[in-house]
């Protein structure tokens, strides 16, 4: 049994990229998954820890641990008041982490890594940001910021009372006025000082009080708004910036469900346009319809064991809990070429696999969902244009999300933000643009509507990454060498050509086509077809 | 007093004529750190794993996937038709006949990897592609449990999270250690030649028993020396603190994940901590020459004796020793000094006792070349 001691024991050691935070249980949570907006490659996904102070190092930081970080850290708060108009009034506090540099040759410069959502907490993902600032760190400090809302700094969640189980309740019968409602009565806080610009003053406010003179900016998803605002309103206090997974300021989030589309379509031509997936899954995209159609007309309800208890239970399989899923997995390129096997299994009714990637998000996907709203109706849902509207009838997941943001808007009343935020960004600042070929949120046009007005920037598109180039791919190294010469001249992206795409799942089990040799292996798909092109390396 | 100063400038004026050994003495300062910097560097470059990894990979063919993620982690299939030139370790990673059939019924199926452990060069890449294989298995492991519609976390019993108290100073505590060892060791062997040519040597020269024919005391002769000597010592100190400094910042010490840095406030602290043990320094080194009937005779007895400050340096440095030893001179100021660039508290108490014990130890040496030397025995060296 040598063996499966050895699987196990590294199992656990990678299983923190697959599962998700696991947190109370609750409505509003499973509704995120579905009416969310962006947030960041689950990747990046870990628990979360209160930091724990030690000892006082100085005044302005104390030593602390965080989660997947056996190391001592830097962390401290400042306070704010929660509305800059009212400096006497409600104060909150701001909290930030500081990732020492191994060898601190800048110690006036540090790289600040900003958190997607809106919602997520930068400080709970400091392994994620660790593994791949790990070059940047070598000789300048990471700063983390919770940014307002979220995290340590006074999050705005919604938390319910009653547990609901997420497998059996049925997620389309969800009244989220009602629960927008209780949300607002649970909080003392002033929804409508948690948006992007009053959150940007907090990170220069944290900037100044810890003395760094230039910060080098990396913004994923979301985090790549506030590191536009940081350009236009403090481009003084930068030095460099990549934005990554970009959302241009002339883009309204709640666009991206014609990204959502554009992710799911580049699903069915990667695996139309690969023998071994092509071989086994022929018509992948009908599977998806005779399954959407099956559950547009009657939620399936099935008998399960609960994929993390295993206690018996009944799964209610909705069409929104089915495209949720689908969804998510788009996110992550290792759940991405389980898609195909999940879609097929459940046309032939095996839901196990579609439940497997739906148990991944289900506990929730780590978004502070009030802060969340507060970005996205204070500063995007009044941009929703009739095209839009129009766009989003022809999709399932658009319509059902604009639907939701705009009843959870009605409720969650934030003024919106003056027509001067949607204009695009004017800059000199040496700017690297990320964008991933198949990202299901935001898409390369995206970037190259962001770089628009940038004078001294890169765009480059990873044609094989989803949301979060530079977690994926060798992007990271590039961010390295941007913050280290400050320019984008010298950035080779040669090595983003590197074919680093993920084979489909052609079974349960494998990746890998069993080629038919003399010895008499049993083949799964056709010799033939499969000797000039075994795995899908075919170029487009 | 005045006939001290005399003495002192004397010793000094004495010892700055004969340039060559003065030098000589004072090598070891400049020279020790030098050559440690760049050791470390060739060292450094030699144990980390290139950050692309070319191997040879036998039936790459059979695993396409598999190969394509260890590419994508720096691992490459070395192409010798493409590029004969590029560094290709020694390592073949085979992967088996029945790879995808074993995959494909969910066994284990087997890859090879043929390396020679015992190569210190090759260990660090080893255990690279080794890891990256098992996370790509266990990502696989995951992936299999969630087609099953099992939640992967089941895997993970128990959530393990390491919290570390070391600082990034402490982890590169053994190289600080020898580090510490090399400035002490420096006090010592900066007074060294000093020391014997001043009590040996101007025996050997017949101007020991001139200066005492004159008028003044051994016990200032003695004193005179030793301040000479020690201040020889800490120049020495100085020089090596100083290149120390310089040179410890152009290794690239954060490839091993950490930093060796010298700061200013260790550099005061060192020196302070080291004007006694330049004065053991001193007194040990004349104590034993004036013992030796001759400068030859003096230069081999100093070599043994100073194995003894040596081995509690060392000792001190490699974290073996006892808790005695921070009670003893020597190795009590180094495990300080060392605490110290750890970030911890500095044990005043065992400091000071050693601190104490070294001025006490030197008092007792000089007490006993003041009596020796009223010796004609000594003094003429017979």
């Amino acid at each position: 049994m040598i063996n499966r001691k050895f699987v196990s024991k590294s199992l656990t050691s990678r299983l923190r990229h697959y599962a998700l935070p696991p947190s109370a249980t609750g409505t509003r949570r499973l509704a995120a998954v579905i009416i969310s907006v962006l947030f960041a490659s689950s990747s990046y996904a870990s628990d979360a820890d209160q930091p724990q102070p030690l000892n006082t190092v100085d005044a302005k930081t104390h030593s602390c641990h965080l989660d997947g970080l056996s190391e001592q850290l830097q962390c401290g708060k400042i306070s704010v008041p929660e509305n800059p108009q009212k400096p006497d009034g409600k104060h909150i506090d701001i909290h930030f982490a500081i990732l020492p540099a191994i060898k601190d040759t800048h110690p006036s410069e540090a790289l600040l890594a900003i958190a997607g959502g809106p919602g997520q907490s930068a400080i709970e993902h400091a392994a994620g940001f660790d593994r791949l600032l790990n070059k940047v760190r070598q000789q300048r400090d990471i700063l983390l910021i919770d940014q307002r809302g979220t995290g340590l700094s006074n999050i705005l969640n919604c938390e319910d009372a009653e547990a609901t189980s997420m497998l059996s309740f049925n997620d389309e019968d969800v009244d989220i006025i009602a629960d927008t409602e209780k949300c607002l009565t649970q909080t003392d806080a002033d929804i409508t000082q948690y948006g992007s610009q009053t959150a940007l003053t907090d990170f220069e406010a944290v900037r100044t009080y810890l003395g760094y003179q230039k910060l080098h900016l990396y913004g994923v998803s979301y985090g790549t708004r506030m590191a536009q605002l940081y350009m236009r309103h403090y481009p003084e206090a930068l030095s460099t910036v990549t934005l990554d997974g970009v959302v241009p300021m002339q883009q309204s989030v709640v666009a991206i469900g014609s990204a959502i589309e554009r992710g799911f379509e580049l699903l069915m031509r990667d695996c139309a346009s690969n023998q071994a997936c092509h071989t086994q899954y022929p018509d992948l995209l009908a599977d998806f319809k005779t399954v959407d159609q099956r559950l547009t007309t009657k939620p399936t309800e099935q008998s399960v064991r609960d994929p993390l208890t295993n206690e018996p239970s009944t799964l209610l399989l909705t069409r929104s809990k089915f495209n949720g899923a689908i969804r998510m997995g788009l996110y992550t390129p290792a759940i991405r070429a389980l898609l195909p096997h999940a879609i097929h299994q459940a046309a032939k009714e095996d839901y196990q696999p579609i439940l497997g990637i739906y148990a991944l998000s289900a506990d929730g996907i780590g978004l502070a969902m009030g802060m969340h709203a507060s970005v996205v109706c204070g500063e995007d849902i009044h941009r929703i244009s009739d095209q839009m509207r129009k766009d989003a009838k022809e999709s399932y997941i658009s319509s059902t999300m604009m639907e939701g943001l705009e009843k959870t808007c009605e409720i969650w009343k934030v003024p919106a933000v003056a027509d001067s935020f949607s204009e695009p960004i004017s800059s000199d600042l040496p700017t690297l643009l990320l964008s991933g070929e198949l990202d299901p949120a935001t898409p390369p046009n995206w970037g190259a509507l962001a770089a628009k007005n940038l004078t001294n920037a890169k765009h480059l598109i990873s044609p094989f990454a989803t949301h979060g180039v530079a977690a994926q791919t060798c992007a990271n190294d590039l961010i390295a060498d941007l913050v280290d010469s400050a320019s984008v001249k010298k950035i080779d992206a040669s090595c983003l050509e590197k074919d680093i795409r993920r084979s489909f799942y052609l079974n349960a089990n494998s990746v890998e086509p069993i080629i038919s040799t003399d010895a008499g292996t049993v083949a799964i798909a056709d010799e033939a077809a499969l000797t000039n092109n075994a795995t899908g390396t075919d170029k487009e | 007093m005045n006939k001290l100063i005399a003495m002192v400038r004397k010793e000094l004026i004495d010892a700055a004529r004969d340039k060559r050994s003065v030098m000589a003495g004072l090598y070891y300062a400049i020279g020790t750190p030098l050559i440690m910097c760049g050791m470390f560097m060739v060292l450094i470059n030699q144990l980390t794993s290139p950050e692309d990894l070319n191997i040879t990979i036998n039936k790459a063919e059979n695993a396409p996937d598999l190969v394509r993620y260890l590419s994508r982690k720096g691992i490459n299939q070395a192409d010798l038709t493409a590029k004969p030139d590029t560094d290709v370790k020694a390592i073949t990673l085979t992967i088996t006949e029945d790879y995808a059939a074993n995959m494909a019924k969910a066994k284990p199926a087997e890859v090879i990897i043929l390396a020679d452990n015992s190569d210190e060069k090759l260990q660090k890449s080893i255990r690279r592609l080794q890891q990256e294989l098992q996370t790509y298995s266990a990502e696989m492991g995951s992936l299999r449990l969630i087609a099953r519609g099992i939640n992967p976390q089941v895997m993970q019993s128990l959530k393990v999270d390491m919290q570390d108290q070391s600082t990034p100073d402490s982890k590169g505590g053994m190289i600080l250690g020898i580090a510490i060892f090399t400035m002490i060791y420096s006090v010592f062997i900066s007074a060294m030649n000093l020391a014997i040519d001043t009590s040996a040597g101007e025996r050997e020269r017949n101007s020991l028993a001139l200066m005492l024919s004159h008028p003044i005391s051994t016990r200032q002769l003695v004193l005179g020396k030793v301040i000479a000597v020690t201040l020889f010592a800490l120049l020495g100190l100085m020089l090596i603190l100083l290149i120390s400094k310089i040179a410890y910042t152009f290794v690239p010490w954060q490839e091993l994940g950490f930093s060796i840095n010298i700061s200013t406030d260790f550099m005061k602290l060192m020196f302070v901590i080291g004007i006694p043990v330049a004065l053991l320094a001193s007194t040990l080194q004349l104590f034993v020459s004036f013992m030796a009937k001759s400068f030859k005779e003096a230069q081999s007895y100093l070599t043994m004796v100073l194995f003894v400050p040596i081995a509690l340096s060392m000792a001190a440095s490699y974290n073996i020793a006892p808790d005695m030893l921070q009670w003893i001179p020597v190795s009590g100021q180094q495990q300080a000094l060392m605490d110290f660039i750890k970030g911890k508290e500095i044990p005043m108490l065992q400091l000071a006792v050693s601190s104490i014990m070294t001025i006490v130890i030197s008092l007792g040496l000089m007490f006993g070349m003041e009596k020796m030397l009223k010796s004609e025995k000594v003094v003429f060296g017979l």
